[in-house]
């Protein structure tokens, strides 16, 4: 009997371990689930920078070129032979070039042409200086004086059209441009069309016009010959060459030193070819300033705005009301600051600006449109939740007795304020600027409602006075990716570049957040025993 | 195991300087009891009443010492806190005061041989007394010197001098017993001389205490009702 | 009749005005509307070491921090009361509280420099105070630094951050820096709490050195500091001015049996 009630008190026992987890093992679902959702944050974080990086670096890296010929069987069309430059090797390029056959015939083998693919090595890849390039197999190079075989001469060639070029632009610079204003001079003092003095010039104009013709049909002579994969042949001025190379046969230190300046080109070139090609200085540039501007802006209004609420103001309803706002601004949609730095800044004050201090010049606006100043304030309205929140936090993090032993020596508060509570919570307002800083170099939306743009045809920096425009537009790199990249593209090329472009952006954020982790823990450590 | 004490190192300088004020006048006291034997013995070699009488007057002055070192010892325990060889030195003055008032409490009956013209009869027992007296002078005096410098050899050196005064007390007894079997019509002054004996044997052992304290002082090791050779044996080894 | 040992405390009810520092006037404080000081009156005698003892929330520092106003910086404060310093009472409203706190200077439980160099730390009253003569300002701070027994610790190395020294040098340099300013009065408000049993008799000494400069109030939960430094005691219980006197009679034989129940840890 009582065997089996111990059998039956077993059986529960086993039923109800089934059922209900004990400590240990709720313990370990619970680190389990935490630490996958964890990893699958983290795989995410990392493919989002590895895609990034691969996409972007593939930019700079010189591709491979493959020659491809296609056979169809059933339009004889089809048929023919192309240069691709692919960043990929011969077997993976092939397998990629099947897959994208097989979804476009929809797996239609009868109709799917066939093609083979080979590695040429003598393909030249030319850069031209409008950023455009070009594949192609030399042939010949064709000069003044006749034409050669030999690609080695190019340099020499080059040499001589650099020449004439000089010639051709000092002739322009030193010669017509004066003739042409000292005709104009003429001109306005009303002299007659047959004076001596006019004739002479006019004389030496058509002179020194028709040497300069004379010159630039000389240079049209110098060009290059290739092939291309059909056979045809193509020509290309040697004054447009920018380099050329055989993407083939390069080494591997080649490739990176093609790379490197590639690089450079990259960051201190303005854009080509529609933003497909060139470099991305302007928007660099653009950015920079703005987000400069903006934490000139930005740093005391958030400082002094945090400063009012945690010291001076009571600890009552209204604080804490104005507490809750200034969270929630930050989660104002971005596009929203956009609308109301159009409809505000731009419109409402810069209007107000043309109308008393440029009334001149209306009706042509000159703050009264999108510009930089109003980029920059639309921003830092933008960041100040950031600098506040953060700002707040380092002021919480004052010790009181810091504050007190202030106040024993006798200082006031405004005094204690600045010379105690300020220094120390100087590693927060950093790193709220800072963030703020990292916020509006990626931000997008509310910059192309006021004043970025997609191409500004100068700087909002040069020599003129008063040297810095804050009322001109400036590109952007957020801008400048949407734009260019996500808007005409017109070749894989041109993507690309966006990508690179991406990176760069991830970088500049990256080392902003980093800069702001570096300056947050060193500060930390000066006063790391308070 | 020895430990040198050394008073001036502590932390706080007004703590150093109580415990130095305190030894000081432990032995000022213990000067002023040496000086008043002294004084008796004078007394009692040229039977001055006067100086004598003095010495009677003086004692009230080495009570009122030993009133206020204890007061200063309390005074010290409850507001120092004192620790180890600060706290064994202040045990160490506190039960000294005790021993020396006694001292000088045994010297005024020695003193009250004089004022009461109570001299012993007998030229042979007096000289015997003197003698006794002046080696207690001299034992008293190293006990003091072993108690300024703490120094635990003088102080074993001063315990043994005791023997010989105990053995010329005993020879005096011997010598006064017979003197009064001789002369019993004055025994009541015998009696007053038997007690001035007993006295100076007396300051004798309770300088066997004080160096007694000083071994405790510097040993940390309480040596009284001890077999003192085997103590020092170990002591000293 | 021969005087071993001399006392220098002086009887508290014959202090005459010069030898008084402050002259507490029927003080009551209120907080959040409890009475924490309930009508207290003492006279805090000149040059000398006054401690206060009681346990935890009897109103010491609350009485210690009305002596140079630190409690106005509490949001719910009232008092009633005066206290005279300098023949003036420093609650009129005349009383320019900054310059009374450089005259009445304060140190805390836990060593509080600024983050900034030593030279620094001990100059800030001085810069607020608007001296900023570079000759001047290094003689007074030699001058504080020896003062607080930190001079031949930091000599070489003024212009290092002060949080940079140990706990009990962190602490002589918060009273260098109020030293800088010379103050009347010291105020201690438990300055030891934090730190080691030796670094604590380091700066017992110290303030026992310091009443040759100013008159020192010292806080402290620890009887045992209380009776080694103090001149003077005064035993406070639930905001009330039990016993005060000087301390050798008062660690020796307290009148009062609260005091005695207390100060032998037989309380509560």
């Amino acid at each position: 009997m009582a065997k089996a009630n111990k059998k039956a008190t077993d059986k529960e026992m086993r039923k109800s371990k089934k059922v209900i987890l004990n400590a240990q093992q709720k313990q370990a679902v619970s680190s389990f689930t935490a630490g996958l959702s964890a990893a699958i944050l983290l795989i995410a974080l990392i493919s989002l920078v590895v895609f990034i990086m691969i996409k972007g670096t593939a930019y700079f890296w010189p591709a491979n070129v493959f020659k491809v010929t296609t056979i169809s069987a059933t339009s004889p069309s089809d048929t023919g032979q192309v240069f691709v430059k692919s960043s990929v090797d011969q077997a993976e390029f092939i397998s990629a070039l099947e897959n994208r056959l097989e979804t476009q015939f929809s797996g239609n083998k009868a109709s799917m042409p066939e093609f083979e693919v080979e590695q040429p090595t003598k393909v030249y890849q030319i850069n031209l200086l409008n950023g455009d390039e070009k594949l192609g197999v030399f042939s010949r190079l064709h000069t003044q004086s006749g034409q050669y075989e030999d690609i080695q001469r190019l340099a020499k060639i080059k040499a001589e059209v650099n020449l004439l070029q000089a010639d051709l632009r000092s002739i322009q610079d030193e010669q017509l441009t004066v003739l042409h204003r000292k005709i104009a001079n003429l001109d306005q003092k009303n002299v007659e069309q047959g004076a001596p003095a006019r004739l002479h010039e006019l004389e030496l104009f058509d002179y020194w016009q028709s040497r300069a013709d004379e010159l630039s049909s000389q240079i049209e002579q110098y060009s290059i010959e290739f092939t291309d994969a059909m056979g045809n042949p193509f020509r290309v001025a040697v004054k447009n060459t920018d380099t050329l190379f055989l993407p083939n046969q390069l080494s591997l230190g080649d490739k990176f030193a093609y790379s490197a300046s590639k690089i450079f080109a990259f960051v201190s070139e303005s854009p080509k070819q529609a933003s497909t090609s060139g470099g991305v200085f302007p928007a660099l540039f653009g950015t920079v300033l703005m987000v400069l501007i903006m934490a000139i802006i930005v740093a005391p209004f958030g400082a002094m705005a945090a400063i009012y609420l945690h010291e001076y103001a009571p600890n009552n309803k209204l604080t804490s009301i104005i507490r809750i706002c200034v969270s929630n601004m930050a989660g104002v949609p971005s596009v929203v600051y956009g609308v109301f730095g159009l409809g505000f800044f731009v419109y409402f004050l810069g209007g107000s600006i043309d109308s008393i201090f440029f009334s001149e010049a209306l009706p042509s606006p000159t703050f009264g449109t999108p510009g930089l100043f109003w980029a920059a304030l639309t921003m830092a309205l933008l960041t100040l939740p950031v600098v506040i929140v953060s700002t707040e936090e380092g002021l919480r993090r004052v010790p009181e007795g810091l504050r007190a032993g202030s106040y024993a020596l006798g200082a006031t508060k405004i005094e204690t304020i600045l010379k105690t509570v300020l220094p120390i919570a100087s590693p927060g307002i950093m790193t709220g600027v800072i963030l703020a800083v990292a916020r509006a170099a990626g931000e997008v939306a509310p910059l192309i409602l006021v004043g970025a743009v997609k191409f500004a045809p100068s700087l909002p920096v040069d020599s003129d006075f008063p040297f810095l425009h804050l009322e001109r537009q400036f590109m952007h790199l957020g801008v400048f990716i949407y734009d260019g990249a996500f808007h005409n593209q017109t070749n894989t090329q041109g993507s690309s570049m966006m990508f690179a472009s991406c990176m760069l952006l991830l970088l500049i954020v990256f080392v902003l957040n980093l800069f702001a982790i570096i300056v947050r823990k060193r500060l930390r450590d000066r006063f790391l025993r308070l | 195991m020895k430990r040198n004490i050394e008073l001036n190192t502590h932390i706080s300088g007004k703590f150093n300087q109580e415990l130095e004020n305190l030894t000081n006048s432990v032995l000022t006291m213990g000067g002023e009891v040496e000086q008043q034997l002294i004084s008796t013995i004078s007394a009692i070699r040229e039977n001055n009443a006067s100086e004598a009488e003095k010495v009677l007057l003086n004692d009230a002055k080495i009570n009122s010492m030993e009133v206020q070192i204890d007061d200063e010892c309390m005074r010290i325990i409850a507001k120092r806190n004192p620790t180890a060889s600060d706290l064994r030195l202040i045990m160490t003055v506190y039960r000294a005061t005790t021993d020396i008032e006694r001292i000088g409490d045994e010297i005024c009956r020695i003193a009250k041989l004089v004022t009461k013209d109570k001299l012993p009869p007998s030229d042979l027992v007096q000289s015997g007394m003197l003698m006794i007296a002046e080696k207690v002078v001299v034992m008293m005096r190293g006990t003091f010197d072993a108690l300024a410098r703490q120094d635990e050899k003088s102080a074993v050196a001063v315990y043994e001098q005791d023997n010989s005064i105990d053995k010329k007390h005993k020879e005096l007894l011997k010598q006064t017993a017979k003197e009064m079997s001789g002369a019993t019509d004055d025994l009541q002054t015998w009696f007053d001389v038997l007690w001035a004996i007993r006295s100076l044997e007396r300051i004798g052992d309770r300088c066997k205490n004080l160096c007694e304290y000083v071994l405790f002082l510097t040993y940390g090791k309480d040596v009284r009702h001890s077999s003192m050779k085997k103590t020092l044996k170990k002591l000293l080894k | 009749m021969l005087k071993l040992f001399e006392k220098e405390t002086l009887a508290l009810e014959s202090l005459s005005d010069e030898q008084t520092a402050l002259d507490v006037k029927n003080l009551s404080v209120r907080l959040n509307d409890s009475l924490v000081l309930d009508n207290i009156s003492m006279r805090i005698p000149k040059n000398k070491i006054t401690a206060m003892i009681g346990q935890s929330g009897c109103g010491k520092s609350t009485l210690l921090s009305s002596f140079n106003r630190m409690n106005e910086l509490h949001q719910h404060y009232a008092y009633s009361g005066e206290v005279i310093m300098d023949g003036r009472n420093i609650y009129s409203k005349k009383e320019n509280v900054a310059k009374l706190r450089t005259q009445v200077g304060m140190v805390f439980q836990r060593p509080n420099p600024f983050p900034m160099s030593i030279y620094e730390n001990v100059c800030f009253g001085l810069r607020i105070q608007g001296q900023s003569e570079r000759r001047e300002l290094d003689e007074i701070v030699e001058q504080s630094l020896r003062h607080a027994a930190l001079w031949d610790e930091v000599k070489d190395r003024l212009f290092e951050s002060a949080l940079l020294l140990s706990g009990g040098q962190q602490q002589r340099l918060v009273i260098a820096r109020a030293l800088a300013l010379k103050p009347e009065v010291l105020l201690l408000d438990e300055p030891t709490s934090a730190l080691d049993p030796l670094t604590t008799l380091h700066i017992e000494e110290l303030v026992s050195q310091l009443k040759h400069n100013c008159t020192v109030i010292i806080v402290t939960h620890n009887m045992q500091q209380a009776a080694r430094v103090s001149d003077y005691s005064a035993f406070l219980h639930q905001g009330q001015l039990i016993e005060y006197s000087d301390s050798d009679s008062l660690f020796t034989m307290p009148e009062k049996k609260q005091t005695e129940d207390y100060i032998t840890g037989r309380y509560g």
